[in-house]
């Protein structure tokens, strides 16, 4: 695939960069900040409206056919917005498992359903520290769930949830309705990812894979998932750049812009270049997806991206000094979002491992 | 395969039947003083000529092949990966040929130079950097002052790289000191084995002596290798510098790969495990190749626009910031990690390979060409629009500004 964007994917950009620009209000974010439970619906709305739920769904299921590279750019914009409402990722996620499961009958029941954004998706594959455990400690047995997930992104309005668990023979990733297990809201430091702790007794499900396979396609969808979010950690960093050179431009002290300061425009610089160099790595991990360089490629996008929303958070805030820490201001929507983004679909330490580990073939 | 490919392989094939005869891994064995080794060089650019390879994306009318800049970096790239005795030229045919060509007056003169360099038979260098200016070029205070109907040139540049075997350069000097500082420059080329002209190498902290200081006393110019305008001459610098916009990179800031860093780690134990267990090794792994990953991308998709017929965007500019400062890092990692082993060095191993060496000679990559300040501000003031730094000397008279 090519790594440069054609005319139709240059037109998903622009436009949901627009659509965002005129639906996502600040002062509703802050709201949304105080409020368990809650996500940003006009955002939702405006996702199902826009067809970017359908985006990655396959044609013959009522989606568009289109896939991660669209599904980036769409996340970009809404990073960079900090737009409100965790499921476009995890509903990827969901999708690409019934997907490349193979289950046509799984795939006919929900997709359609995924794509006109009446199910929404949850993906709850970390316990304790693990974003992935080796052996997890919730069971599947006799089409049954038993087990908990903490904090699932999403979690307390989706409706579908993919679930790595035990099973009789290694590992399993399974379906389940989230009509049958509790969820328990989690009140974090931000509310709108809609955390949840997921509680599962005798929950029905249906196993889309086992062992091995199962290991590959948990792997496969949260690298996937972890190059929608790299998308979207970019946005969120390339609007705090923009920001940040702004102010820098704007602001005077000691009779002249503080960008003239070398101390802040070199800090500026070094912002500018992790966006680019992460940007350049997301560009490649979504053109490689499929191919046997993806996972490398993922871990390459999520570490820079990562790296790139966590200094971009940091140094604006910086830059901005005292109205930069302020509630109103809201540059901690920013912070905050850095932060839930640099967790879900699993940290730093993890992705460094799993990248040393497809590099070296040596494993933590 | 692209029409870009298929040079490419061609290219590939003809580097490949010369390499024999000049790969670094050949040279390697034959331990030639650096006088043997720029005479095999300019074997290289002889033969490299002859196989129609030289000045690839130059007019053919003044002896290049008339192909277009991809064409160039697909050669170079492929080149680059052998080794070859080429580093006396870089500069030569980089930047002063190419004004040569563009500002040269008697034009058969100027084709004769071009392929006497191209051939390695003649050595041009750039003549900018003084004691008193290196980032802030229009410091500079080498001067001409008329002389009938030519000029007479005093003064002294430094960082000259290969001048001890240079036969021409470019220069760049002041003709009026009335007047700004930027406005008061003129541009000449100027022959190295002049009368008035001296040339002393510099040793640099890795041992080698690749650059020169070299002293101009009353040297003659005539008006005819005067190079634009008078008081043009820092356009004509800065014309000099945007040149080499579309050269081949390398992510690893010219120092080892990063497979080398696994390999050194590989072997070695920290707290009696597997060095590459340790989740610092690992981190410094991870991240080295996810930031060459992004580096390595950008340059592909440069390559892809150019390819497309668009101009590629800003960012290949943070190439050689990123990689040679992470070089560095990296080297000395590579070092530490080794423990008392480390100590072993040889001053003249090559820098893609050793880690001694890259690590002593990163901080001239990280100073030659623009230090990482001067290309924070570059891209902060290009690219961000962000505001100069206060200039006190802007606006005054070169002989204006106090000392």
């Amino acid at each position: 695939m090519s790594i440069l964007y054609d005319e139709g994917q240059q037109a998903i950009a622009t436009e949901s960069r627009r659509v965002l620009d005129a639906r996502v209000a600040k002062d509703r974010l802050l709201k949304l900040l105080e409020q368990v439970g809650e996500h940003d619906a006009t955002f939702w709305d405006t996702a199902v409206e826009q067809g970017w739920t359908a985006l990655a769904v396959p044609e013959e299921h009522g989606g568009l056919g289109l896939g991660l590279v669209e599904l980036g750019l769409v996340a970009q914009a809404s990073g960079a917005a900090t737009a409100g409402a965790p499921f476009l990722t995890p509903g990827y996620g969901v999708t690409h498992a019934l997907v490349a499961a193979g289950n046509a009958d799984l795939a006919a029941k929900y997709l359609p359903q995924i794509a006109s954004g009446d199910v929404r998706g949850a993906v709850a594959f970390a316990e304790g520290t693990d974003i992935l455990p080796a052996t997890p400690a919730t069971k599947f047995a006799d089409g049954k769930l038993t087990g908990s997930k903490p904090a699932v992104p999403g979690a307390i309005k989706a409706e579908l949830a993919l679930v790595w668990a035990s099973g009789a023979n290694g590992p399993v990733l399974a379906i389940a309705e989230l009509a049958g297990a509790e969820r328990k809201p989690v009140s974090s430091f931000d509310n709108s990812r809609l955390y949840a702790d997921l509680t599962f007794a005798g929950t029905p499900a249906t196993i889309l894979a086992e062992g091995a396979a199962a290991l590959d396609l948990a792997r496969e969808v949260l690298a996937r998932m972890a190059v929608v979010t790299a998308h979207e950690q970019v946005g969120g960093s390339e609007a705090l750049l923009h920001i940040a050179r702004d102010y820098a431009v704007m602001r005077k002290a000691f009779g002249q812009p503080i960008g003239a300061f070398q101390s802040v425009k070199h800090r500026i610089a070094e912002m500018y270049g992790l966006v680019e160099i992460a940007r350049a790595n997301c560009i490649h991990a979504a053109a490689v997806a499929g191919t046997d360089e993806f996972l490398v490629a993922a871990a390459d996008a999520r570490l820079t991206a990562t790296e790139a929303y966590d200094t971009c958070a940091r140094d604006c805030v910086q830059i901005h000094g005292g109205i930069g820490v302020t509630w109103e201001q809201g540059l901690h929507l920013h912070m905050r979002r850095a932060r839930s983004l640099a967790i879900e679909q699993g940290n730093l330490l993890f992705w460094e491992d799993l990248l040393v580990e497809k590099l070296t073939g040596e494993a933590a | 395969m692209s029409e870009i490919e298929t040079y490419r392989a061609k290219a590939r094939a003809w580097l490949e039947s010369v390499a024999p005869k000049y790969s670094r891994a050949a040279r390697g064995k034959l331990n030639l003083t650096v006088e043997e080794d720029l005479a095999l060089g300019r074997q290289y650019m002889a033969e490299k000529f002859d196989a129609g390879f030289a000045g690839i994306n130059w007019p053919t009318e003044i002896g290049g092949q008339g192909l277009s800049n991809m064409h160039k970096i697909a050669y170079d790239s492929e080149e680059m990966q052998f080794g070859m005795p080429n580093v006396y030229f870089g500069i030569s045919l980089g930047m002063p040929i190419p004004i040569l060509i563009h500002y040269g007056q008697d034009r058969a003169w100027v084709k004769e130079r071009v392929i006497k360099a191209l051939r390695g038979e003649e050595i041009w260098c750039q003549l900018f950097s003084e004691p008193s200016g290196g980032s802030d070029l229009a410091a500079l205070r080498t001067k001409a002052e008329p002389d009938g109907n030519g000029w007479r040139m005093t003064g002294q540049k430094i960082w000259t790289s290969w001048a001890q075997y240079c036969d021409y350069g470019v220069i760049v000097v002041r003709t009026d000191p009335t007047v700004e500082k930027h406005k008061g420059l003129t541009y000449f080329w100027v022959d190295m084995r002049a009368e008035g002209v001296e040339v002393r190498p510099i040793k640099l902290a890795g041992g080698d002596s690749h650059v020169n200081e070299v002293f101009f006393d009353a040297v003659r110019l005539e008006d005819s290798q005067r190079m634009g305008e008078v008081g043009g001459g820092f356009g004509v610098a800065l014309h000099t510098l945007m040149i080499e916009r579309y050269i081949a990179t390398d992510s690893a800031g010219f120092g080892p790969h990063l497979d080398l860093f696994v390999d050194t780690a590989r072997d070695l134990a920290i707290n009696g495990k597997p060095a590459l267990k340790d989740g610092r090794i690992r981190s410094a792994i991870a991240r080295n190749h996810a930031m060459r990953a992004g580096l390595d991308s950008i340059t592909k998709r440069a390559f892809a626009m150019m390819q497309a017929g668009m101009q590629p965007g800003p960012e290949g500019s943070l190439q050689k910031l990123v990689a040679v400062r992470s070089r560095q890092k990296l080297s000395e990692m590579a070092l530490d990690l080794q423990g008392n082993q480390a100590f072993d060095f040889d001053p003249h191993a090559y820098v893609k390979e050793d880690w001694g060496t890259s690590w002593l000679n990163a901080p001239t990559g990280r100073i030659a060409g623009g230090s990482d300040e001067v290309l924070l501000n570059t891209i902060a003031e290009k690219v961000l629009g962000l505001p100069q730094d206060h200039r006190p000397d802007k606006g005054v008279p070169f002989n204006a500004i106090p000392a």
